[in-house]
């Protein structure tokens, strides 16, 4: 064990975007651990009622940025911070347009990142998750 | 803003030309280097070369070595790589190549059967000491 590094779970202000807690599933939204933030992959949330939004594409993916935002946030970080992103899809056809959006998230010195397309759960588009500084 | 946060970018860059500008090459955090998802091109001209397994996976390390030594770092600092596959039977065509480039002890590795962008057969990334 490294000395003087702590490992600390992070979570969204909003609850409802604690989707490990909400599933009551055996991980956490994020660990900080030194100067980094690691992030689960996350999903389409509603930050109204809780719920998996599974809209088109682009609106799926438009929410789950936003709520990797706000987790982010919440724990001090930013999404300028970020520096590794997997966006992973259920279909890579949505590659394009999955893109458009996350531009809009990302638009300058945008972090590295890998996306590729493998079954997810629960009819998800994407799953997206990420490793950011803390600080 | 943290300083700690770095960009690493070149001219030729490493996942070649029509390569979407949502990403980075390579971004250095802190005491790390990420390196993005890497797919066979050609680091002169930055078209893909799309071939077998072997030949793909050949290219790719070897841009990303080129693009490690850029970065200020190289393979035997690599701490993990993930390697995405078109097909797991193919695992031991890219096994032949990646033994070829790794140091001994290699990093730490991930290998997933996966579908790829524009058809490609083999992405790899990894993380390295910066």
């Amino acid at each position: 064990m490294s000395e003087g590094l702590v490992r600390t779970a992070i979570a969204p202000k909003n609850p409802l975007l604690n989707a490990s807690r909400v599933g009551n599933l055996p991980h956490v939204p994020g660990i900080r651990v030194g100067e980094y933030i690691f992030l689960s992959g996350m999903v389409p949330v509603d930050t109204q009622t809780g719920e998996r939004s599974l809209g088109p594409i682009a609106e799926q993916v438009r929410i789950t940025l936003s709520n990797m935002q706000h987790t982010l946030e919440s724990a001090g970080s930013s999404l300028e911070r970020v520096v590794r992103v997997h966006v992973v899809l259920a279909d890579i056809a949505n590659l394009t347009e999955m893109d458009r959006i996350y531009r809009e998230f990302f638009r300058v010195d945008p972090p590295a990142r890998m996306v590729w397309s493998m079954q997810l759960r629960f009819g998800n588009g994407c799953e997206i998750e990420c490793v950011a500084l803390a600080a | 803003m943290s300083v700690r946060r770095k960009i690493v970018s070149s001219p030729h860059d490493a996942r070649g030309v029509g390569t979407s500008a949502a990403a980075s090459e390579a971004v250095r955090g802190g005491d790390f280097l990420f390196v993005s998802g890497l797919t066979a091109t050609d680091p002169q001209s930055g078209m893909r070369m799309p071939g077998t397994t072997a030949s793909e996976t050949r290219q790719i390390l070897s841009n990303l070595k080129q693009l490690l030594k850029r970065a200020g770092s190289s393979f035997d600092k690599i701490v993990k790589v993930n390697v995405l596959l078109h097909s797991m039977l193919e695992a031991p065509n890219m096994n032949e190549v990646h033994v070829q480039f790794f140091p001994d002890p290699p990093p730490a590795r991930t290998v997933c059967g996966a579908r790829l962008p524009d058809g490609m057969k083999v992405m790899i990334e990894c993380t390295a000491l910066a």
